[in-house]
């Protein structure tokens, strides 16, 4: 975990308020692992609004042309609310506090390749973010990634051309009908998942609460294991305000929590009280 | 040449000011401590600054058994500042001392023990506990929560409930000193501080986090599910200074500053204002070296004013005549 004062390289405007920003954090790109995030300053100065830094996960890694070191980090920002909106207008060479990697990525350890044959990779709009690199980690280890992208039209689907150049299988579906099938993301990996029961799979999700809920309940009732990563409102990221807690199911009912920056942002979809939303 | 160098730097250390305060006979190296419940065990903030370089660490509330804190959402962030309700959650005493105490006594930093309770024997216990381990400089005695039902706040309503909880601890603490957090949700600060005095306090920190709320007009729902939550950071400064300021005029103990400190100017205020140590809270959550950089900016400012002894600056605040 390294706190830097990183500047800005560019940033790119996707449409539907989403941005890619690039930042020079060559340090930072080489300890990141899939699933992790940074907590990013969305001003210049530390002491201005909004006080509390931000989480954003890491899309992709960019490489020195020639080397193929990594140079700096690629983050999908969907503009919501005054911290984004302040970092999305940004100017190329600003310097902002970048602190992280943090937290626990997703599993994608070398004993479970020999069990696992494919992975589901579920996003729900911006929730695209961690699943660039987590594909290709799979890919890497021999793993067949299959992608389900929803979103509430075409344009919400930024930044899919990246899994289509790593060849992989897609699936995209959009509220009004304009892109892909129609619906929700769960029908077509409903679908995906009844036609290959018996099949070692394993599910990796990220997007709306009540998306990785249904994510989770499809994975249950195939006996999958089902990686969500959630999103809670963050004071330090360190561990220590205790802000950031997710509700754990408890057999006795007693109240149980986690902190996502610390024991997440990746779960065990099985762990969640998903009665309790955390935002 | 390089003799005039060492000469000059010899110089330079002779002048260098002293930045040591004294909190009921306990030294601390300087006066800039993190305030309980911002800065975790200490330990979480090791690898992003050095904890030597500071006076103190207040930890987070600690009760005899874990406490599991409120459902979230727990925070939500406001003009210059948060409301948190996070609700006591906290590993228990005993974990403490055995977990995070013996990393923490690597340093050469002070320990203060913030303690919570729901009832005057929840906070004996926890004090009686924690008398016997060594590497704890001070209890700190949290009565001014607001984010627990029931909470230990029903002793910080009534000056004389507060003397009593003070006398009982005190009592309890034997021979660690006792310091008493009060919360500003009071109409009479010094009331509750002379109470805390009377009844035998070695100190008291002043203040806890104000009482707030924030809605979400989409959802038209509380943003915290607790409903309200307590108000801190650079929002509530002013509130924090005037009572510190209140404080040192009702009692003779040390009053330590809390609210909003986050950078050096912060700092001094308080300490002009009579604060004999402050500690940094929120400020850590964005800029987690927020309490170094503060006890750095503070030698800086004694060695360009002068001050051989940060003590003279301590309650040094000129009225207008
Ligand atoms: C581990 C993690 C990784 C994330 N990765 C990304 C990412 O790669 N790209 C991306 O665009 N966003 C990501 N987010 C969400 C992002 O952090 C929030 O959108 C951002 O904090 C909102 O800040 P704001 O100041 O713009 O919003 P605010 O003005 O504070 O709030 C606007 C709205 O966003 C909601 N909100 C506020 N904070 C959060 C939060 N931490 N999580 C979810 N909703 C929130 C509020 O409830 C409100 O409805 C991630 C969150 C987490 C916890
Ligand atoms: C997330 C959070 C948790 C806190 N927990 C405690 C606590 O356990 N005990 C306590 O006495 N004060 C607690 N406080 C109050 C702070 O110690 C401090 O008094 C208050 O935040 C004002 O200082 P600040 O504005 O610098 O943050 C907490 C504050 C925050 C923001
Ligand atoms: S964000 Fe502070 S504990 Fe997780």
């Amino acid at each position: 975990m390294l706190d830097r004062k990183v500047k800005i390289k560019s940033v790119r405007d996707l449409g539907s308020n989403n941005y890619l920003l690039t930042l020079n954090a060559a340090e930072q790109a080489r300890l990141i692992r899939p699933g992790q995030f940074f907590m990013l300053k969305c001003v210049e100065e530390v002491d201005e609004n909004p006080l509390l830094r931000r989480p954003f996960t890491v899309f992709n890694i960019c490489r020195h042309a020639r080397s193929g070191r990594p140079a700096g980090l690629e983050l999908l920002i969907k503009d919501v609310g005054t911290g984004t909106r302040k970092l999305v207008r940004m100017k190329p060479g600003q310097i902002i506090h970048c602190l992280g990697p943090q937290g626990n990525g997703f599993k994608v350890s070398a004993e479970m390749k020999n069990r696992v044959e494919m992975a589901c990779l579920v996003a729900g709009g911006v929730g695209i973010a961690p699943l660039y690199m987590l594909a290709q980690d799979l890919m890497r280890q021999n793993i067949k990634p299959v992608l389900f992208y929803g979103g509430a039209g075409a344009s919400d689907l930024v930044l899919r051309e990246y899994f289509e150049k790593l060849g992989m299988d897609t699936n995209y579906t959009t509220m009004d009908g304009s892109f892909g099938e129609r619906g929700l993301v769960t029908e077509p990996l409903a679908r995906f998942l009844h036609k290959r029961a018996h099949r070692n799979i394993r599910v990796y999700a990220c997007g709306p609460w009540g998306m990785m809920q249904a994510v989770h309940k499809l994975s249950e009732r195939g006996k999958l294991q089902c990686d969500v990563s959630l999103e809670a409102r963050m004071g330090c990221s360190l561990g220590a305000c205790l802000g950031c807690v997710v509700r754990i199911k408890d057999p006795h009912g007693e109240d149980r929590y986690l902190r996502v920056c610390q024991e997440g942002p990746v779960f065990d979809s099985r762990l969640i009280d998903w009665e309790t939303e955390p935002v | 040449m390089q003799l005039k160098y060492i000469m000059n730097r010899k110089k330079e250390l002779l002048k260098a000011p002293r930045m040591a305060v004294e909190i009921a006979g306990v030294r601390f190296k300087n006066p800039v401590l993190t305030a309980s419940g911002t800065f975790g065990y200490g330990l979480e903030f090791a690898n992003l600054m050095d904890l030597n370089s500071i006076g103190g660490i207040v930890v987070k509330g600690l009760s005899m058994k874990p406490i599991k804190g409120n459902p979230p959402p727990r925070i939500y962030e406001t003009a210059s500042g948060m409301l948190n309700a996070i609700g006591w959650q906290n590993i228990g005493a005993t974990e403490f001392v055995t977990a995070k105490l013996p990393g923490l006594r690597n340093y050469e930093t002070k320990v203060i023990v913030n303690i919570v309770g729901f009832e005057l024997n929840d906070y004996l216990e926890v004090a009686r506990f924690l008398n016997d381990c060594p590497g704890i400089a001070a209890l700190e005695l949290n009565i001014s929560c607001p984010n627990v039902e029931k909470g230990g706040f029903h002793f910080n309503k009534n000056p004389k409930d507060t003397y009593k909880v003070t006398a009982a601890a005190k009592k309890a603490c034997r021979k660690l000193p006792l310091w008493v957090k009060l919360s500003p949700n009071v109409t009479d600060i010094r009331e509750f501080a002379r109470a805390c005095e009377d009844a035998g306090a070695d100190a008291v920190s002043v203040i806890n986090t104000l009482v707030g709320m924030a809605v979400d007009v989409e959802k038209r729902q509380p943003r915290l599910r607790f409903l309200t939550g307590g108000l801190s950071g650079p929002a509530i400064k002013p509130i924090a200074l005037r009572m510190v300021w209140e404080a040192c005029q009702a009692v003779k103990i040390p009053v330590i500053g809390v609210g909003g400190i986050a950078r050096t100017e912060d700092a001094l205020e308080f300490l002009i204002a009579g604060a004999r140590a402050v500690q940094v809270g929120t400020a850590n959550f964005y800029r987690p070296d927020a309490s170094q950089r503060i006890a750095l900016g503070l030698q800086e400012y004694c060695r360009s004013h002068n001050i051989e002894d940060i003590n003279e600056l301590v309650g040094s605040l000129h009225a207008y005549e």
